[in-house]
């Protein structure tokens, strides 16, 4: 079953005197569980198309479904919601709230979804273990590391038990070893959880993790090929 | 334009919303002064003016003590011819004697207890507008008519009219039974209510007459062209005065201390009000500087590493303040001389002010009277304490580290 | 429901407040100014016009008052009333009037053998008068009248010394009859009074009522009936049961309507209470604003992040007032315990003897007893937070309206 049906988007941009085209007539679909990484220089589209899939960009025509949710008839509060509840998002800096601890960020995301305080604690210490985080729970984004920072907004993203991460250049600040296991982690967690990761990211290393590669180029898609996932162990 | 203005200028716009909010605090604060600054002053005027106008003239010459203890012993001796020598040497014909008594006042149904004063009717009208307020009948022809000139109000209470008779019973100036008849031959009408209820006068001749007086009176009354000349005038008359050393020369406010305490109490307690909104204007300002300062704590970093000086940086967050203030006083001034101006055409009213103002002998509209002064006054106080909040924000940049500053965010 | 829980809405707000610790004590340090400027004001303010109503309604007319219906605008002889008949004494026993007492009160002319003035002669019952409107501790030679028939005269401090007069001296007091015949009686001042205002030294001189009756030939009538309760806020609970007891052929009024300059002086202070609050609240709204507006502006991304993560617009909004309320919170807890701390320490009485002549004027004593009223404090407080929030909504809407991927890629 597919998880993200696109038919057809199309948007564009007015800079300045110019008019950028960002999605050009672009329809694809993803399996759920799948991981995909949308690749392209910067103005080929992926982030548009990444955030068009989130419900945080509307296309100026075109359809789009997550899962049940016909997203492009959803007005901004339902979007919110569906954002909240189906959704977790990665960017690729300030991903943190600041005056939040790293434990914070994890539960605002619960509180907001306003499950109780102590499924919340539980799940937080839990998922911040599995990012590797454990004893760093009470620091503020300000006392963590890019990668650790990185982790906790992974953790804050599949916390809620999402069936699709988006990512937008989650590693563009992070060295190299960082990156691999910010991407090991990506791996881990849609194996063992079924979470369908997009990613969008013109970093070779990240590319390397995909299942799916999907090229993009002035807003359309010019290639989309399956690959070999490197194994992860445990 | 210099480029510290130009950059100063710049820099307020890079913040619009903020510097308008500002601008705005300042402007409001610039309204509120300039139209209370008007009406204050405008009321102050008036005040002086009605009370001094109609009854107690800018200065008058007592018998020392008279003034304390107005007693009808404290008198002047020979007050006509002193008036008239006062008259030729000033050379001014707003100068007036008169006595004052005490009498049980009878018509045929009523008696009042009354302060009698007696008038020069030649020269009353010069310093005393109640002449002037005369509905019924007319002033005396002379000063040694047996007529009396009252109030309306006090006219209704005794129940008489033009023409009546009314019985004067009092002490004359030895102690002795005083006792004479007067007919009602003016009655005025000044809207002050105290006045009209209380106010009755004689001519002089007849008043001295009824009451032993032999010559004398109780003061002599002296109008200045203009408040503003009030000391010169008093000047020359104490030198009139220097052959008889027990008489004085005083001015309104030591005659009607109240009055003048009246404005310092309303003067001191507009002014704390004033201070509060300016210093919620300076608070305003300062934020806003302290503000731009910070955020710009690596631009400024890098300026210092150019080898710009901190007193430079310093006086261009001055500049913005001097600029963004003038702006504050060029807005708050024309806003504030309009709505003053319409309000000093229409006037301005607020429920229960009538009451209060029939106290300090003013009409029960009130319209504020703009000038120099009171458009400038308070918009120039706020433009100068905006600076002075400035002050804090530009000395914060002599502290700065070239380096830590532009490696803030 | 997404909506953050209060508990956690609130600590965010605190932390953002914090922040930015300079602009936020700046603010702090503007609303408290303000808050302790509006109460602090508005205590002198109420002092003044309370002291004002104090002295105008004791100082003689009583909160409420029977007369002639021609008495107020001429107070002669000739309009006087029956003493008070068996209705109305039964009316006077209900237990909101706290004393009444009869009086004549006719103009009159007061001589020594040095000078002569014009007074208001009033007949008093003494120990009714007392618990009405004469502070017997304000005689400061001599002493009070003793009963209804007392021959005695007592006399103002001021008055006395127009007169070059004394205790024990003699003095003539000249008034008519009601049918126009000058009534005069020498009398022996047994009592010299001080009052607050120096204006009723000069005004008032008291004696016995029947022997001023009898001077007047008014046989038992009088010129009017002065009624007090505990408080004169109050009269309209109880006045009208009065007035029906009275019956048509007097008039009886509130003191509100005998001297309309008190009643609009207590009207005029209330709109001016709530003019200075308003007018305080204004230049501070400026900048609250401007903290809010900056506050936003500073946090734009963070503000995209939330909406991504799934905040509603509405929570984002909710948020803002959030901060914005603790603000004005915090800032009328430190301006109210500021207006506090200086209205406490000053109740023993300003003194303003400097203007007391001005002061006089309006009916005021020297001495200013700032008067901090309960409702005056609710009033500015709600005014605060209630202006306060509805002008935070601009820039909160503002921020709950930012387009998330433009507020996400702002530098």
């Amino acid at each position: 079953m597919s998880s993200i049906v696109c038919k057809d988007l199309c948007k564009t941009f007015q800079q300045g005197e110019e008019i950028i085209t960002g999605l050009d007539h672009v329809s694809i679909e993803i399996d759920a569980g799948d991981f995909v990484c949308l690749s392209g220089p910067s103005g080929s589209g992926k982030t548009t198309l990444l955030n068009a899939m989130g419900g945080l960009d509307t296309p100026d025509s075109g359809r789009i479904r997550v899962g049940n949710t016909q997203v492009d008839e959803l007005g901004k509060g339902p979007l919110a919601d569906m954002r909240l509840h189906k959704i977790g998002f990665v960017f690729q800096a300030y991903n943190l709230i600041p005056v939040l601890t790293a434990r914070e960020n994890v539960e605002f995301v619960m509180q907001v979804r306003g499950e109780p305080a102590q499924e919340r604690s539980q799940r937080s210490h839990q998922i911040l273990k599995e990012v590797g985080l454990e004893g760093m729970e009470d620091r503020r984004p300000a006392q963590l590391s890019g990668g650790q920072q990185q982790r906790v907004a992974v953790a804050r993203a599949i916390v809620s038990k999402p069936t699709l991460v988006l990512a937008d250049e989650p590693t563009a600040n992070l060295d190299s070893v960082t990156a691999g296991q910010l991407m090991d982690l990506f791996v881990e967690l849609n194996q063992n959880h079924n979470i369908t990761f997009v990613i969008a990211t013109h970093d070779t290393r990240v590319m390397a993790y995909a299942r799916r590669l999907i090229k993009m180029r002035d807003g359309k898609i010019i290639s989309d090929e399956k690959q070999q996932q490197p194994q992860i162990e445990d | 334009m210099t480029i510290t203005l130009r950059m100063a200028w710049r820099n307020l716009w890079r913040h619009k919303r903020r510097t308008w909010l500002t601008v705005g605090a300042m402007v409001f604060s610039n309204l509120i002064l300039v139209f209370s600054i008007s009406l204050q002053l405008g009321s102050y005027r008036m005040m002086i003016d009605n009370t001094l106008k109609s009854y107690t003239g800018h200065m008058q010459i007592q018998r020392e003590g008279y003034n304390d203890e107005p007693k009808m012993r404290s008198s002047i001796d020979a007050i006509i011819p002193l008036a008239d020598k006062v008259r030729k040497q000033l050379g001014s014909d707003t100068v007036a004697a008169r006595g004052v008594a005490f009498a049980m006042t009878s018509s045929e149904e009523r008696s009042y207890g009354l302060q009698i004063v007696g008038v020069e009717p030649e020269f009353e009208p010069n310093v005393s507008t109640l002449p002037g307020l005369i509905t019924k009948g007319s002033y005396f022809e002379h000063s040694n008519a047996e007529e009396i000139i009252i109030g309306s109000v006090l006219a209704r209470n005794l129940r008489v009219g033009i023409g009546d008779e009314l019985t004067l019973l009092g002490s004359g100036h030895d102690g002795s039974f005083a006792a004479g008849i007067a007919i009602v031959g003016g009655i005025f009408e000044s809207g002050i209510a105290e006045i009209d209820r209380s106010m009755a006068q004689l001519p002089i001749g007849y008043f001295q007459n009824l009451f032993g007086m032999d010559g004398r009176g109780h003061n002599i009354v002296i109008n200045a062209p203009e408040l503003s000349q009030l000391s010169s005038v008093q000047h020359a008359v104490n030198n009139i005065l220097t052959a008889n050393d027990r008489l004085v020369v005083l001015d309104w406010e030591q005659l009607q201390p109240g009055l003048k305490q009246a404005i310092q109490a309303d003067f001191t307690s507009a002014w704390f009000m004033y201070g509060v909104l300016i210093v919620l204007v300076a608070f305003s300002v300062l934020n806003t500087q302290l503000m731009s300062v910070l955020e710009r704590t690596r631009e400024f970093g890098v300026m210092m590493a150019l080898g710009v000086k901190p007193a430079r940086l310093g006086s261009l967050v001055i500049t913005e303040t001097f600029v963004m203030s003038g702006l504050g006083l060029a807005i708050g001034a024309v806003l504030g001389i309009a709505m003053t101006y319409y309000l000093s055409i229409v006037g301005f009213s607020y429920p229960g002010m009538d009451q209060m103002a029939e106290r300090f002998n003013l009409p029960d509209r009130m319209y504020p009277s703009l000038s120099l002064l009171s458009i400038m006054l308070g918009p120039s106080i706020v433009f100068l304490f905006s600076l002075l909040a400035s002050i804090y924000p530009a000395i914060r940049l002599f502290f700065l580290q070239p380096v830590a500053a532009m490696r803030a965010v | 429901m997404n909506i953050l829980p209060l508990k956690a809405m609130f600590m965010l707000a605190w932390r953002n407040l914090w922040r930015n610790h300079r602009r936020t004590t700046i603010m702090l340090a503007a609303i408290t100014v303000g808050v302790w400027a509006m109460i602090f004001m508005t205590a002198l303010m109420r002092g003044m016009v309370d002291d004002m109503l104090l002295n105008g309604i004791r100082s003689l007319p009583g909160e409420v008052q029977i007369h002639h219906p021609a008495y107020r605008d001429d107070p002669s002889i000739n309009n006087s009333i029956a003493a008070p008949d068996e209705e109305l004494l039964k009316a006077l026993q209900i237990p909101q009037v706290t004393a009444w007492t009869s009086r004549v009160r006719v103009p009159a002319v007061i001589s020594s053998e040095r000078d002569t003035r014009g007074v208001v002669l009033l007949g008093i019952e003494p120990d009714s008068e007392v618990q009405v409107s004469f502070d017997a501790d304000t005689i400061y030679e001599g002493r009070f009248l003793e009963d209804s028939s007392d021959r005695g005269l007592v006399i103002g401090a001021k008055m006395a010394d127009h007169l070059e007069t004394d205790l024990g001296k003699r003095v003539v007091v000249m008034s008519q009859d009601p049918d126009n015949n000058i009534a005069d009686r020498g009398f022996r001042i047994v009592g010299i009074y001080k009052a607050k205002l120096a204006s009723l030294e000069e005004t008032y001189i008291y004696a016995g009522r029947d022997t001023v009756q009898k001077l007047l030939k008014l046989g038992d009538n009088v010129s009017e009936i002065a009624i007090t309760s505990e408080d004169y806020r109050n009269v309209d609970n109880w006045y009208p049961r009065i007035k029906q007891a009275a019956g048509e052929g007097v008039e009886t009024l509130p003191w509100y309507e005998v001297d309309t300059y008190l009643g609009s002086m207590l009207a005029m202070m209330d709109g001016f209470v709530l003019v200075w609050i308003i007018i305080v609240f204004l230049a501070l709204s400026f900048g609250l604003v401007n903290t809010l507006v900056m506050a936003v502006f500073e946090r734009v991304r963070e503000i995209g992040l939330m909406q991504a993560l799934g905040m509603r617009p509405s929570t984002i909004l909710y948020q803002i007032l959030m901060e914005s309320l603790l603000l004005l919170l915090i800032g009328l807890l430190l301006g109210n315990i500021l207006a506090v701390g200086t209205v406490i320490p000053l109740q023993a009485g300003i003194d303003i003897s400097i203007v007391a002549e001005g002061m006089e004027m309006m009916g005021t004593s020297s001495m200013l007893y700032p008067a901090l009223k309960l409702n005056d404090m609710i009033m500015a407080n709600v005014i605060v937070i209630v202006l306060g929030l509805l002008t935070s909504i601009l820039p909160a809407w503002r921020a709950a309206s930012y387009d998330p991927i433009e507020a996400l890629n702002k530098t």
